[in-house]
């Protein structure tokens, strides 16, 4: 068989890696009995049936044929640097640049012309501002010289 | 009359003005993501979680409840124009509706779906008055056993009958119980899972997690996907009006749509889209002329939104009566009240009777406000349609990360949201779901409790949750679903099989 069900197969050695890990890594909590149980007992005893389950997922996969992942990369990284972006600034720039910054950032996942990104940027910094700091209440430093 | 008492409590709270205007904010925004394709409820709710924690509990309640079915009358609008669903609840929408609007009777379908979600919504709400009640009272003779044991029910019913392999939706369920696990354990002290690092010891914020999983990875998605169709024609009063025959057409598919959806709504585990999915089925087998179905027949459209908004109205009966959510949404509408410090649960309808009231009244004023939004003032929902997503989802991101960012007025959480961001689209990819995950995280911290307590009383004894009657049954039931579910799933797999193995000596002959 030439293509096997990866999804499953990544899936289900994903969901057995997490479950002993889980369970391993609670291991250093008070395990505890079954009339009082300790730190330990609840997440020692999910991460075995998340590992069995990983199995109950993988094992069927080896034996099916399956579709191959398409990955979204360029939206997935430009998302990924947005957040980044704005995780970054918003405690130095203030929330009307950081936001212009971050949707500059987001918005090179699609195929927009320039001119119309620096138009969005502003404009959704603004409604930001309105919506967050005047509408809600909320206290956020507004520009950079505001800290 | 008690119950007619107890509501003219709930009319005084929700005739307030501010909880007025949350209700007509939270339907609102409701209709338009439910307009929106690439944008659910549960990303909405999430979206508004955070403002929640500066606004009073019952009007940050109906705010969020109005965004859930505000979004069922919402999702019909371009299932109908664009054959996409606006979401999950409405895909079957789409059979009927569509092909309606290309015979250019997209106003009367628009029309007929908007009078057919109130119908379902109203029968909805009185159901939801009705069994309250009485649901309440059982709900008040519960032990921990019998909570833990519900839990296990809801779980193991969201888990197989939503998702395609029961294994997968277990899967998240658990890997969602072991987030929850994440923190500080209340009866011991020890944080857990915290990895040294001081912010982990809150456990993850459901903001957070609800963001990353939906919001994201929708976003990651959505952004390629060519969406193609600009809709040019006008939508007026006049092409609005159904005929006779439609409205006669109507009225049956819509009760009977109500039932159904008011029954699945309430049960844990299934939903406003799986209803939707049954009704369309029942009107299918009930039809005299099957064959008009999928050509633009009317019960095609008004029997499904029935069904998915009277489903959204009863889908409150075990969160607020019991505390027991039955899906991701409601769960998160549990975790709002849970932040401003009330359980739901039996006691909530005498503890806090305006909160609950006002809630259910506050139903009956929205689904009067979503007639109101989506018959005069369709064409500015249509004309949303023509926004293309390239404008919309940055504006989107921006505010999910002023959301989560403003819980806690920290940065650490934006970095949270970016990690389960990529586990959320590497979920997408892989082709599990988020939404029992959701279930698990939330409820995890509840069932770990009421499973110590439950242990405690018994000394230690498992046996309790067989001999007490109500837990016992609770289990049989969900051994039944979870073995009629694996067993089916075992059953197409052998199909699947044999189908190949016959193709591939077919192929060699």
């Amino acid at each position: 068989m030439k293509n096997r069900d990866t999804r499953d197969l990544i899936g289900g050695i994903a969901l057995i890696a997490i479950g002993v890990f889980a369970a391993m890594h609670a291991r250093q909590y008070e395990l505890g009995e079954l009339q009082r149980m300790g730190p330990g007992y609840f997440p020692t005893v999910l991460g075995i049936i998340l590992a069995v389950l990983g199995v109950l997922v993988a094992v069927p996969a080896l034996f099916r044929e399956g579709t191959s992942i398409k990955i979204e990369w360029k939206s997935l990284l430009w998302v990924m640097v947005s957040i980044l972006v704005f995780a970054v600034l918003l405690n130095h720039l203030g929330m009307i640049f950081t936001s212009a910054l971050a949707v500059i950032a987001s918005s090179m996942a699609s195929d927009i012309k320039w001119k119309a990104r620096l138009i969005l940027s502003g404009c959704i910094a603004v409604i930001t501002y309105l919506i967050f700091s005047f509408g809600l209440g909320m206290v956020i430093p507004v520009w950079p010289w505001s800290y | 009359m008690e119950t007619l008492d107890s509501l003219y409590i709930g009319l005084q709270a929700a005739l307030q003005p501010n909880i007025l205007l949350y209700c007509f904010f939270g339907v609102f925004l409701g209709t338009f993501i439910g307009v929106l394709p690439g944008i659910g409820p549960l990303a909405a709710i999430s979206l508004l979680l955070p403002i929640t924690y500066h606004i009073e509990p019952t009007a940050a309640i109906v705010m969020l409840a109005g965004v859930y079915y505000g979004a069922e009358y919402g999702g019909s609008t371009a299932s109908i124009l664009l054959n996409l669903p606006g979401t999950a609840a409405n895909a079957v929408t789409c059979l009927d509706g569509h092909p309606m609007a290309k015979q250019g009777r997209a106003g009367v379908a628009l029309f007929m779906t908007t009078i057919a979600s109130l119908v379902g919504g109203m029968i909805g709400v009185f159901a939801l008055i009705l069994f309250s009640p009485s649901i309440v009272e059982i709900g008040l003779k519960f032990g921990p056993a019998e909570y833990f044991s519900l839990m296990i029910l809801g779980l193991i019913s969201a888990s197989t009958l939503a998702s395609g392999s029961p294994a997968k939706g277990m899967a998240m369920v658990v890997f969602g119980l072991l987030l929850g696990t994440i923190g500080t354990d209340i009866n011991s002290g020890v944080p857990r899972f915290d990895f040294g690092i001081a912010e982990m010891m809150d456990g993850i914020s459901l903001v957070g997690l609800a963001m990353g999983l939906f919001g994201i990875s929708e976003i990651i998605n959505s952004i390629t996907i060519k969406r193609d169709g600009k809709i040019t024609e006008k939508i007026t009063m006049r092409s609005m009006m159904p005929t006779k025959k439609d409205v006669k057409d109507s009225i049956k598919p819509m009760l009977r749509g109500s039932g159904i959806g008011g029954f699945f709504g309430a049960l844990p585990g299934t939903g406003a889209a799986i209803a939707s999915f049954i009704s369309y089925a029942v009107e299918k087998k009930v039809a005299k002329d099957p064959t008009r179905f999928g050509k633009g027949a009317i019960e095609g459209i008004t029997a499904p939104e029935s069904a998915n908004n009277a489903a959204a109205q009863t889908a409150f009966i075990p969160t607020l009566t019991l505390g027991i959510p039955g899906s991701a949404t409601m769960a998160i509408m549990l975790g709002a009240l849970i932040i401003h410090g009330i359980q739901p649960g039996p006691m909530l309808m005498s503890e806090q009777p305006t909160l609950f009231w006002g809630l259910i009244v506050s139903f009956f004023i929205g689904n009067i406000f979503l007639v109101v939004l989506n018959i005069p003032l369709i064409g500015m929902w249509v004309s949303l349609l023509n926004i293309p997503y390239r404008i919309l989802y940055p504006a989107i991101l921006v505010f999910i990360m002023m959301g989560v960012y403003s819980v806690h007025n920290s940065t650490f959480d934006l970095y949270v949201v970016a990690i389960i961001g990529i586990i959320g689209y590497g979920m997408t990819l892989l082709r599990f779901e988020a939404a029992p995950l959701l279930l698990g995280f939330i409820l995890g911290p509840l069932m770990e409790e009421n499973l110590r307590r439950a242990l405690l009383l018994s000394r230690g004894d498992m046996a309790t949750f067989i001999d007490r009657p109500i837990s016992m049954w609770l289990l049989i039931i969900s051994l039944l679903i979870l073995s009629w579910s694996f067993f089916g799933s075992f059953r197409s797999f052998l199909r699947k099989k044999t189908l190949a193995k016959e193709q591939a000596a077919a192929g060699n002959a």
